[in-house]
């Protein structure tokens, strides 16, 4: 028994190192070739994935190891409630303009994801999971679960979209005009979540600061609203 | 010495205000199940900096380099990815065609919409 449990330690001790030196790897080429293709969670999540099914090791048995790492999550995400801090004055003074523009956006996500996913792959299960793939992981699963969207896609649909915004999303800003850090970190937190705010940190504080505020409001705006709108679309169909 | 000293305690003082933050939040989600644990203790934690519960000073450095390294908490989750490789095969393209579509309408939307409000204000407070 206690020679089982070392060994385990032992394993955990050693995916998780791997991880992050990988995840350092990367970072460092990222930082060398200043491309933002060498997203360093992408290439770590994606080269794990190869590894794991070139080794025939099963996801169970990785997840079990790297557990203290995504424990760590928690604390993480707690850890954005500083640039949120540093920026509460901006914050209250626009407040309801914020939760309007974000209003706007959750509407806006969910309509069009729904209709769209209706139309293409006329799976209702799908179209919930789209739906709701801009929220942060917890509330859409569970937001899914209570509206029996395919809650697999929907986790999978979430780092799609965490990726695709905050990777793409700065450049595709500037280039539409909206350079306000302001407004891109908005942006990103509504479309991105928490892994798009975690990769925009790089960029400013009050990139930070504002895609957290969105992270928290369009989650709950979400939790709220998306129940209503999906029965509705569902009724329309 | 002692320089090196105050900024260990600088972080043990930092991962207590988490800790207690995440607990907080834990406790929050399990009697008002609206939010995730985390994002009850992301509010905790911006208000208790706010209303200086704890030294805001003595936690940044540690909370910016956590949030600079946050990234590889997510790797796990993210190879999750693994266990769903059948129904990605089945609907993959359009599921990531549509992902990229929406996001893109999303963050338009959103970051226009903000920007335009932003500039009328600024518009209103010139002569």
């Amino acid at each position: 028994m206690t020679e089982y449990s070392f060994s385990t330690l032992i394993y955990a001790a050693l995916t998780i190192i791997s991880t992050i030196g990988l995840y350092q790897i990367i970072a460092l080429f990222q930082h060398k070739f200043n491309t933002i293709w060498l997203q360093p969670m992408l290439i770590t999540i994606l080269s794990t994935i190869g590894i794991l099914s070139w080794q025939e090791i099963s996801f169970k048995d990785y997840f079990e190891s790297s557990w203290a790492l995504n424990a760590l999550l928690e604390p993480a995400v707690v850890a954005l409630g500083f640039p949120l801090y540093q920026h509460l004055e901006t914050i209250k003074r626009q407040w309801k303009s914020i939760v309007f523009v974000l209003f706007t956006g959750a509407l806006i996500a969910i309509i069009s994801s729904f209709l769209i996913t209706m139309v293409l792959v006329g799976d209702y299960s799908i179209s919930v999971a789209l739906s709701l793939k801009s929220v942060t992981t917890p509330i859409a699963i569970a937001i899914a679960e209570q509206l029996d969207g395919n809650v697999a896609i929907t986790a999978f649909a979430i780092i799609l979209a965490g990726f695709f915004g905050a990777i793409i999303g700065p450049l595709w800003l500037t280039f539409i005009n909206v350079t306000s850090p302001k407004a891109q970190g908005l942006a990103i937190g509504a479309a991105s979540h928490a892994i798009g705010t975690s990769i925009v940190s790089k960029i400013s504080h009050e990139h930070t600061a504002f895609a957290s505020l969105a992270l928290i409001v369009s989650a709950l705006i979400t939790a709220i609203i998306s129940p209503f709108i999906i029965t509705f679309l569902t009724s329309l169909l | 010495m002692s320089f090196k000293k105050s900024e260990l305690f600088n972080a043990a003082y930092s991962v207590f205000a988490l800790i207690s933050c995440v607990i907080v939040g834990r406790l929050l989600a399990y009697y008002i199940p609206t939010l995730p644990g985390s994002l009850y203790g992301l509010i905790v934690f911006t208000f208790t900096l706010h209303f200086r519960l704890f030294d805001a000073d003595r936690i940044k450095a540690t909370v910016i380099w956590s949030i600079k390294h946050m990234g590889v908490c997510f790797v796990p989750a993210g190879v999750g990815i693994i266990n769903h490789l059948d129904l990605i095969k089945q609907h993959g393209i359009a599921i990531v065609a549509i992902t990229f579509v929406t996001t893109f309408v999303l963050l338009t939307a959103v970051g226009l919409h903000y920007q335009r409000y932003e500039t009328h204000k600024k518009s209103l407070l010139k002569p």
